[in-house]
């Protein structure tokens, strides 16, 4: 087996997904990159059924008054509902063979990053992401029409306070800047113009319904990018979305997650090609058959999330009727990335920013603790003289250095420190 | 899982055959303990406070008629503010300030910002922590590091994550949480140690992995029992600063971490805290009353902490934000993202009083301030007159620089 199929296999699993199950690096291996990657890219949408029903994600009404005597079932609820569908979200990325669309949607949270902190409703945070996973793979003009007016989003970047007498530029300035162009892709008067189209939205906050006050909004016509039309939210969304420069600026941020953050996106790739008509799936299959994705400069650094999903899987761990599913989610807020609370609206960071003394340490006591109640058996299995390549295989590390080799061997005889190590080796927490 | 301490690592990692991995480990603990910082070496606290301080409600020229025009209810007129001088207060909530201010150890510079102002709150934060308009990864102070010799202890964030501003391309700061450091011991503390060796030949990720690994050992060791000490005294201070006044916030317990491993004798020059919720689009004046009030309370307070233990001599902050706000208010109580902001520093080795021109309300341009103080010109000032580093290395050709510093040194 070539090193080169065996970094793609690893790049396919861990960056499309979220890290081998026991057994499907080999599979993958076996059966080639090629085949391997069809198979992974043609995997059909989930479908979940009433997950809303089964999970009591329920519209709880109003917040109640201070000191009556709803308000504290009405928190307790707020608590369980929020929970309940953050294991829910982990167990589709943790049980699912290949987690792609969910691989997408966690993308897509970081790219419309919108977080619980000041939404403050687990309905319209489910809604929301539902949202982003309706249309992870589909088409990005969509996408842009749909979050324009989605109700978390409008509540988290004050929509609901623009009007057409004074404008609050918030959500106007990051739908041009993070949504849709990109930074200096447009002017001041740009984001004036947008932050009036945007005027008089209203959003019911505990169902999350939007609504238009006409008396609030401004209906002139306005220019955007050197455009003057009767622009209303949708149609500027759909309108941006279409703007060379989205193009750029999509393809610009698939290659940031899923390629390099400190090499530039190439002029004239075949990425920012397949995003003509904003269609995401044909711009993924390029990224992952470009020859970039076998570039071995192009390492990323798990994110903490990534990283404990991945682990999950490896070990055969099931978030929701672990243990103890609150240590995993406070294993998220400790990394700094649990799942619907980006630190703000740019999204979380990447590569070095997870790399600090503080993060080793919470990820070295995670694994230590996972390592003990996880399913250890592909190196169990295994005879000592071959476990270290049963241990890169199960992960889908693509290499050991010398040096995690040699403190791999020392622990070669005790399968829970040896997995433990190798969750912790720089092979494991940086994707090379 | 335990606390190890510096001893028991040395054991640990002495019982394998790994002595020749472990030596470079135990000198970097070596350095940190046989090293402090000499007294009088002069050390900087970064305070950054993120979203956006409005500038023109922090320091307020609350006697001029265009700003009652734009800001109104938000303004401040005369009685609702803490006069200074030519004009212009400070926000009520700035109490500890203005005492800082009759003494001559803070200094206003007023107008900060940058040419071509970016509103984006991650594109102005990142040049202001990059002090570069490209897309560069490493911060100012990062490259500083590079200059520096190889030692975690030299720069850290508190903060579970590390600021831009501390990242430099083969050398970052070390990120310290607030909770301090634990770190697993026995035979996977020798396996970790190892597992943390420099190789040569690997990619910048993997190497910088395994250097956040050599961190938690260099730096749990000697900074763990530190953090369980009482923090230094304010005996100079009447208890309702140092007492229970806003003394919950999060940048008084980040202060107070700063303040512990001072007094210990960290070998750490900069120091970077950090502040947020500055980002007011809606009901901004309770918001930054809150936010001000516990920035000034706890600087106050630690401050003094550093006259109790003798190293005020030593210590200036520097506060700073992305950049300041919309002069006209919006209607929602809030203001939208603005321009240039005031920079404030503070120590006994400031000079005290405002430096570059009051940005004048008469030359808005889309209701935003106008730029009067470039910002590198105060990091010159910083690197050259506290760090002792030429600045042009550290700031891309820059060298103006404004006489914020008495160089005493």
């Amino acid at each position: 087996m070539s090193s080169t199929e065996r970094l793609a296999v690893s790049r396919l699993l861990h960056r499309v997904g979220f890290g081998p199950k026991p057994g499907q690096f080999r599979a993958m291996l076996a059966q080639g990159f090629d085949k391997s990657a069809s198979e992974v890219m043609a995997q059909t949408p989930p479908s979940y059924v009433d997950v809303k029903v089964g999970l009591g994600i329920v519209d709880l009404g109003p917040q109640p008054q201070p000191n009556t005597e709803t308000v504290v079932p009405y928190f307790d609820a707020k608590r369980s509902q929020l929970r309940a569908m953050s294991l829910w979200w982990l167990d589709q990325m943790v049980l699912q063979d290949f987690p792609l669309h969910e691989r997408m949607t966690w993308f897509w949270h970081g790219h419309w990053a919108t977080s619980y902190a000041k939404v403050d409703e687990p309905l319209v945070m489910f809604d929301h992401i539902d949202r982003l996973r309706k249309h992870a793979l589909g088409n990005f003009t969509k996408m842009c029409e749909e979050m324009v007016i989605d109700g978390a989003l409008i509540m988290w970047l004050d929509g609901q306070l623009n009007t057409a007498i004074s404008p609050n530029e918030n959500l106007a300035r990051e739908l041009l800047e993070l949504f849709t162009l990109g930074v200096d892709r447009y002017s001041e008067n740009d984001i004036k113009e947008a932050a009036r189209v945007l005027t008089g939205w209203k959003v019911v906050r505990n169902s999350g319904l939007v609504t238009k006050n006409v008396k609030q909004s401004y209906f002139k016509p306005t220019t955007v990018l050197g455009a003057t039309s009767q622009f209303d939210a949708v149609s500027l969304a759909r309108f941006l979305s279409q703007q060379p420069n989205s193009q750029r600026f999509v393809a610009e941020r698939l290659w940031f997650r899923f390629m390099s953050s400190s090499v530039a996106l190439p002029i004239g790739s075949r990425v920012e090609a397949a995003l003509s008509e904003r269609e995401l799936l044909p711009a993924m299959r390029a990224l992952i058959i470009s020859e970039d994705f076998t570039n071995p400069a192009h390492s990323l650094v798990k994110s903490p999330l990534e990283w404990l999903v991945g682990a999950l899987r490896a070990l055969r761990i099931t978030p929701s009727t672990y243990v103890q599913p609150d240590a995993l989610l406070n294993t998220l807020t400790t990394l700094g990335q649990r799942p619907f609370f980006p630190p703000n609206v740019g999204g979380w960071p990447s590569d070095q920013a997870w790399l600090s003394a503080a993060s080793v340490q919470s990820q070295i006591q995670a694994a230590q603790t996972l390592c003990g109640r996880g399913d250890l058996s592909p190196v169990t299995q295994a005879p000592q003289a071959s476990r270290l390549e049963a241990l890169a295989d199960w992960l889908g590390v693509a290499e050991w250095s010398q040096r995690t080799r040699s403190v791999l061997n020392t622990a070669i005889s005790d399968p829970r420190r040896l997995t433990t190590l190798a969750l912790v080796s720089p092979e494991y927490v940086v994707n090379r | 899982m335990t606390t190890m301490t510096r001893r028991s690592f040395v054991r640990w990692a002495g019982a394998g055959a790994v002595a020749a991995y472990t030596v470079s480990l135990e000198d970097v603990v070596r350095a940190a303990q046989l090293q402090p910082l000499l007294p009088g070496t002069p050390i900087l606290v970064v305070v950054t406070l993120y979203g956006g301080n409005d500038g023109l409600n922090a320091v307020v020229p609350y006697n001029d008629p265009v700003y009652h025009d734009l800001r109104g209810a938000l303004a401040y007129g005369e009685g609702q503010v803490i006069p200074l001088a030519e004009g212009l207060g400070l926000n009520n909530a700035l109490q500890g300030f203005k005492t800082l201010w009759d003494n001559k150890q803070l200094a206003i510079v007023r107008g900060v910002g940058y040419p071509n102002p970016d509103r984006s709150h991650f594109s102005s934060m990142a040049i202001w922590q990059t002090a570069s308009r490209s897309a560069s990864k490493t911060g100012w102070l990062g490259r500083w590091l590079e200059t520096q010799p190889a030692d975690p202890f030299r720069a850290i964030g508190v903060g579970s994550t590390l600021p831009p501003l501390l990242v430099g391309e083969r050398r970052s700061g070390t990120a310290l949480p607030l909770s301090g450091f634990r770190i697993p011991w026995g035979e996977i503390a020798t396996d970790l140690s190892r597992l943390a060796v420099e190789i040569p030949n690997e990619s910048v990720l993997t190497a910088t992995a395994a250097s956040s690994i050599r961190d938690l050992f260099a730096v749990a060791d000697t900074v763990t029992p530190v953090l369980k000490k009482p923090a230094p005294p304010t005996s100079d201070l009447p208890t309702a600063i140092g007492g229970n006044a806003g003394g919950d916030s999060n940048i008084s317990q980040q202060l107070d971490v700063v303040a512990k491993l001072i007094a210990a004798g960290s070998p750490t020059r900069v120091w970077s805290v950090s502040l947020g919720g500055f980002d007011t689009h809606a009901n901004e004046q309770g918001v930054q009353i809150r936010l001000l009030e516990a920035l000034s309370n706890s600087v106050t307070t630690f401050m003094s902490q550093m006259r109790s233990i003798g190293k005020s001599k030593d210590v200036t902050l520097l506060v700073y934000s992305e950049f300041g706000r919309r002069v006209r208010a919006n209607a929602s109580g809030g203001t939208d993202h603005g321009t240039s902001a005031p920079v404030f520093l503070i120590g006994e080795r400031v000079n005290g009083g405002f430096f570059g021109e009051q940005p004048s309300l008469n030359q808005l341009k889309d209701d935003d301030l106008p730029t009067t103080v470039d910002f590198r010109s105060v990091y010159a000032s910083i690197v050259e007159d506290l760090l002792a580093t030429r600045s042009s290395d550290i700031l891309n050709g820059w060298q103006s620089k404004l006489p914020l510093l008495s160089g005493t040194f």
